[in-house]
């Protein structure tokens, strides 16, 4: 039992000082510190959007399109609703929609990556044409199409643009496998005995992590884009929740009699995406992934 | 959705057609002789008793013309925009039943009759027409020397071949509307004569009428035969001003001036372009930049006019609309539930099913609700005869209906029902298209802020709406209905149990009817549509009217009005303001 | 090379079958019936099951896969279940020289500011031009597109009417008319790809200016701009031929978007129209034609890529 529960030590002893080395890249990299601190602060204002807020984000009780003033600050909506405190709201929402997504889709993908690359053969013959077939299409395309069968609504559309992203983590993670397989400590813990999920888990799967990792950070941006697409095709989330995606496409009618309902909205996207993307390239340089695919 | 009818002709149709109202034998021609109903044209006081028995006359009759700007010169090219729609699929007179494709093809078709701005009948390819005594048989002198975009001549027997086949349900979806036509006999090549199986009022207005009617549209027989319906669906010929010269499928359709038109003096413009222009923000981009220069089509959107109104360089003009808009509740499902609507008033009032519906219907600001989903424009509505139908609308049910707003009622109601102040009152769903979706918000808050009740919007894609609607498989519905000329329109097609609207592909063993039935309205109903006194006829309209709305057959919400948005360099003459078409052969552009 | 060709072909062929199996079947799983909406004014059941028979739509499910699949083989993609039933192939081939112009220009316009903004940003490793290069990118990466389509409307056709706001004029009509239409729409299209070749080709070209052939051509003295663009930018073009397959991809997606915002009924318009209709016929036609367009673009690349790389060697 001492024995191992040592040697569980000896493995993870590294991460934290690996984390750590992470962080010191991280905010050696001006643009990735800057990406870090602003999620870091909409991290905090989605989880306690309802502390922050001025007023309630569904309650029309104020004039309509009213400009940025003391009371509302980012001005207030067409419906009389106060823009910040959608937006705040619209953190959380947004935020949870580009995280549950990639969650979703890096569970299934990898999934169906580690096991198509590690067994070979049949599996993965069976997995790669589907996840081809899929390749064959863009996720956007796919999302669009998925949301037309399930039908619109938050959960709906988490799903869809969750399935259209699978594709992406299958195919890392399998061309990742396929290298790894071939390394001398796989092999060694193979002749050791080892079981087939032992190897998958315990030896592989932690080593596809680094490409991934990056995968991730940057489809959470394309997740909250697709989401904002999607919303203003008429095929996003319920009327009245507030993400950011649907705040904008309801802009739309409004945006040159009201500006603000148009450059909010709009910068609250671009600066999520942009901090998510400058950390996902600081990622990707301290992790050396290059054979990286950028997709929409 | 007045008048649309099947592609094929079905038994249940067939059942239809023997008491539709278009031909309806007791239809309110009566008392009008034969003198009153010849033309060249009708008399203005034949014509507002005609309009008022078709329930056509607006309240646009009544005011005074616009001071006019002035003249611009002939020739130019006018680029239009078609709100609403993302291309024409097809602009086949016996094809067509949305008033944005028959728009279009009262520019390039034409009738034996056109209503003018009033409504009026004016003789278009007839020249002048007399009537026989009971108003069955009429016959038509027509214009000599017309001749079809083509170069066919027009004669007696385009009349007759377009008859034919507007006839044949197979070739046109209009065939019930020229069923009461017995027959159409060729007394010269350039008359004829109509005889009716029973006499009808909208003959001249509707049936004849080269854009509304679609029926009697003529078409070409030399241009059908040598393009096929297909492309002449897409490249249509007539004896209209304006020949369609170009069209690309779902980008633009290109109307270029007939030289041979019947009329040296029309068309004035050179050249129409129109686009199809599906959003509303690329619309109002459009004609904000210039891009158009008049919108057709759909009504464009309520927020974009008063962002039009705002624009120096933009005109917006606004008449009385057509139509309603309500929020529907499903009888047949709680808490709203009523199995029975035939019961006395008050005693209805203690059913707690209905004092759910009522407080609803009551807690709606309209006044409120207008200023915010349309802008300030639209009429509070409190059953389905609106505003436009003129003669029979009743401002007075405004404060005399059991809807009339009043929150503290409201609140009594709800709490009455079990529900003090929304307390324990479930989360229901409504359905709503997307085009809608802000408007349903905005009742939501306003059920919210004074019932204290939740409701979750269901935004649903049209054909979905619509199918589950019929179903009668919804808690809350939003949905209205446009194009509604004639009383009937809303009370035959809406409010009476056989309703064609009334839960049509519901399942009958589980519910007998769909969203209302009252065995007293369907009788006023039955009486109105057959009523030939015109005071009759609209007392019997207005109590059932307000027996709709008195028993919340749905809450009923607004009526909106007609905008005709163009940019200042398009002169708009005002005897073109034809209510729901854009007629653009006396339009000018400088 | 052929054989491979030939494989890569049939490839092809087989995935766009595999797609319109899966979407005829996932269609028909879409809740909503289109001819309760055709018929919605007529109001009567027993017409809407008489519709339903005269499109075949009450057969079994199997059974019209295989009319409408036989049908296919002989290139007939049916008919639109509204107005006039136009065919679908003419639909389609009246929406694809939009969605290809649209892309094209897109392409055109990206290709033209990523390469010099990459090769400035290569050569001025670190410097603020290297970084402002780096920040605009990252900056389009990151806007919704049918947000940038929607302010390039408001600025520079609703305000300073440089350019029409919407709509699509084919070449017919012109040159200057055809491109004019569409250059806002390709900038909200091709941002985003210029973005990513931009980053492709300051990566790659930073990569092979390290190289040893580069030290060798410059220990030979030659001058630099010839090393820049005789011997370095040539190979650092490789792997960004690698992401043109992407750029379909982005491309087509964007245009879906942005065909809304600018009423330009290319594909992406027919696709949402389609669905938002239940219209299956132009659903699938138009689900076909987008697909097509980025598998055998993706094969093309490929062989392309064979061309350009002469180490790459398929058998």
């Amino acid at each position: 039992m001492a024995d191992i529960a040592q040697r569980e030590a000896q493995e993870l002893a590294p991460r934290p000082s690996r984390a750590r080395r992470w962080l010191r890249y991280i905010l050696a990299d001006y643009k990735a510190a800057a990406g870090l601190v602003i999620l870091s602060v909409l991290l905090f204002s989605a989880i306690f959007a309802p502390l922050i807020a001025p007023y309630d984000p569904n309650d029309m009780a104020f004039m309509m399109m009213g400009g940025p003033s003391w009371e509302h600050p980012l001005g207030t909506d067409d419906l009389g609703r106060d823009l910040l405190s959608r937006l705040l709201y619209g953190t959380r929402i947004s935020l949870f929609v580009g995280i549950s997504t990639v969650a979703i889709a890096l569970v299934i993908g990898v999934g169906l990556g580690v096991m198509a690359g590690y067994f070979g053969g049949f599996v993965d013959t069976v997995i790669m044409r589907y996840v081809d077939l899929q390749w064959a299409f863009p996720n956007f395309i796919i999302a669009v199409y998925l949301v037309a069968v399930f039908g619109t609504g938050l959960l709906n559309v988490i799903v869809a643009v969750s399935l259209a992203f699978v594709d992406d983590f299958a195919r890392v993670a399998r061309s990742m496998v396929l290298t790894i397989k071939e390394e001398q400590y796989v092999a060694a813990a193979r002749t050791l005995g080892a079981s087939n999920n032992r190897i998958m888990w315990r030896h592989i799967l932690p080593n596809t992590m680094a490409p991934i990792i990056v995968q991730g950070t940057v489809s959470i941006s394309y997740a909250i884009l697709a989401e904002a697409g999607l919303s203003f095709l008429g095929l996003g989330v319920e009327a009245d929740t507030p993400t950011w995606g649907l705040i904008l496409s309801d802009a739309r009618s409004f945006i040159s009699r009201a500006w603000w309902l148009g450059v909010f909205p709009g910068l609250f996207i671009m600066i999520t995406v942009l901090s998510i993307n400058f950390l996902g390239d600081a990622l990707r340089d301290i992790m050396d992934v290059r054979e990286f695919k950028e997709r929409h | 959705m007045s008048d649309s009818k099947a592609a094929t002709l079905t038994p249940s149709m067939a059942r239809d057609l023997a008491d539709a109202r278009d031909f309806d034998p007791r239809d309110p021609l009566v008392g009008l002789d034969r003198h009153a109903l010849s033309g060249p044209r009708l008399e203005r006081r034949t014509v507002l008793r005609l309009l008022a028995a078709s329930g056509a006359l607006t309240a646009a009759h009544l005011m005074p013309a616009a001071l006019k700007p002035a003249r611009a010169a002939d020739g130019g090219t006018l680029r239009a925009g078609w709100a609403g729609v993302g291309e024409f699929r097809t602009l086949d007179p016996a094809q067509i039943n949305q008033v944005l494709l028959f728009q279009i093809s009262s520019n390039v078709f034409g009738g034996l009759t056109h209503i003018d701005p009033l409504l009026v009948a004016q003789g278009d390819l007839a020249t002048d027409w007399s009537a026989n005594a009971d108003g069955t048989e009429y016959v038509f002198n027509l214009r000599e020397g017309v001749t079809f975009q083509n170069g066919d001549p027009f004669t007696a027997d385009d009349v007759i071949f377009t008859y034919q086949r507007s006839r044949d349900p197979d070739k046109s979806i209009h065939s019930r509307v020229v069923s009461n036509i017995k027959d159409i006999e060729k007394l010269g090549d350039h008359k004829i004569k109509i005889i009716l199986a029973a006499p009808q009022a909208s003959l001249l207005v509707k049936t004849l009428e080269r854009s509304s009617g679609r029926a009697m549209t003529i078409v070409s027989r030399g241009a059908l035969e040598a393009m096929g319906p297909q492309q002449y669906g897409l490249t249509p010929v007539g004896t209209g001003p304006f020949r369609v010269t170009k069209h690309q499928l779902g980008q633009s359709i290109t109307l270029e001036r007939f030289d041979d038109y019947y009329d040296p003096e029309r068309p004035k413009l050179d050249k129409v372009t129109i686009q199809p222009i599906i959003d509303p923000e690329p619309l109002a981009a459009a004609i904000e930049a210039g891009d158009i220069q008049i919108i057709g089509g759909n009504p464009p959107a309520p927020e974009l006019i008063d962002r039009f109104e705002d624009n120096p360089d933009i005109s917006v003009s606004t008449v009385p609309g057509p139509g309603f808009q309500s929020l529907f509740m499903n009888p047949w499902r709680d808490p709203f539930k009523v199995t029975d609507f035939n019961k006395p008033l008050d005693e209805l009032m203690k059913d707690p099913g209905f004092m759910v519906r009522l407080a609803i219907a009551k807690a709606i600001d309209r006044d409120l609700y207008i200023e915010r989903a349309q802008f300030g424009r639209g009429v509070p509505a409190y059953g389905t005869i609106n505003e436009a139908m003129g003669f029979y609308f009743d401002p007075a049910i405004a404060d005399s209906s059991n809807q009339k707003y009043d929150l503290a009622e409201a609140k009594r109601l709800l709490a009455d029902a079990g529900y003090p102040d929304g307390e324990g009152f479930p989360t229901l769903k409504v359905i709503h298209t997307p085009a809608t979706r802000r408007d349903v918000l905005i009742i939501k808050n306003i059920l919210k802020t004074g019932l204290g009740i939740d409701i979750d919007l269901d935004t649903k894609d049209f054909p979905v709406l619509i199918d589950q609607f019929d179903k009668m498989d919804w808690d809350l519905c939003r949905l209205g209905s446009g194009g509604d000329f004639d009383p009937d329109d809303g009370l035959v097609d809406w409010m009476q149990t056989a309703s064609k609207f009334n839960g049509r592909t519901r399942d009958k063993s589980v519910h007998p009817f769909g969203f209302f039935s009252e065995a007293e309205v369907d009788k006023l109903i039955d009486q109105e549509r057959t009523t030939a006194d015109l005071d009759q006829r609209k007392a019997l309209v207005q109590k059932a009217n307000q027996l709709t709305s008195d028993k919340v057959a749905c809450a009923f919400i607004y009526h909106p009005v007609d905008n005709l948005v163009y940019r200042k360099e398009v002169f708009f003459p005002d005897e073109s303001r034809i209510p729901g078409l854009v007629d653009l052969d006396r339009v000018q552009v400088a | 090379m052929s054989g491979y060709l030939v494989r890569r072909f049939l490839g092809a062929i087989v995935v766009m079958w595999a797609v319109a199996t899966l979407v005829f079947f996932m269609l028909r799983a879409i809740p909503g019936d289109p001819l309760a909406a055709i018929l919605f004014d007529v109001g009567d059941a027993q017409a809407i099951a008489d519709l339903k028979t005269k499109l075949g739509l009450d057969q079994p499910v199997y059974v019209q896969y295989v009319k409408w699949f036989w049908l296919l083989l002989q290139g007939d993609f049916g008919n639109s279940i509204y107005g006039s039933r136009i065919e679908v192939s003419r639909i389609i081939m009246e929406a694809l020289p939009r969605t290809l112009s649209l892309a094209g220009i897109a392409f055109v316009i990206a290709i033209a500011i990523a390469v010099p903004a990459g090769l400035i940003s290569a050569l001025r490793k670190h410097s603020a031009l290297d970084h402002t290069v780096t920040v605009v990118a990252f900056l389009g990466l990151s806007m919704p597109d049918f947000w940038l389509g929607i302010m390039l409307i408001i600025v520079f056709a609703a305000n300073l009417h440089w350019l029409p706001a919407i709509g699509y004029q084919p070449l017919s009509e012109g040159f200057w008319p055809w491109l004019s239409h569409l250059i806002l729409p390709a900038i909200a299209v091709g941002t985003p790809f210029a973005a990513i070749i931009a980053r492709m080709i300051r990566s790659s070209m930073l990569e092979v200016l390290k190289s040893d052939y580069i030290n060798v051509a410059r220990s030979k003295g030659l001058l630099s701009w010839r090393i820049i663009f005789v011997h370095a930018f040539p190979n650092a073009l490789i792997p960004v031929v690698t992401v043109l397959g992407i750029a379909v991809a982005l491309l087509m997606a964007g245009a879906v978007v942005v065909e809304n915002v600018f009423a330009i009924k290319g594909l992406g318009r027919v696709l949402i129209e389609g669905i938002l209709n239940r219209d299956y016929p132009v659903v699938q036609g138009a689900i076909l034609a987008v697909s097509a367009i980025f598998v055998f673009a993706n094969l093309l690349v490929d062989v392309l890529y064979t061309v350009i790389d002469p180490r790459i060697h398929y058998d």
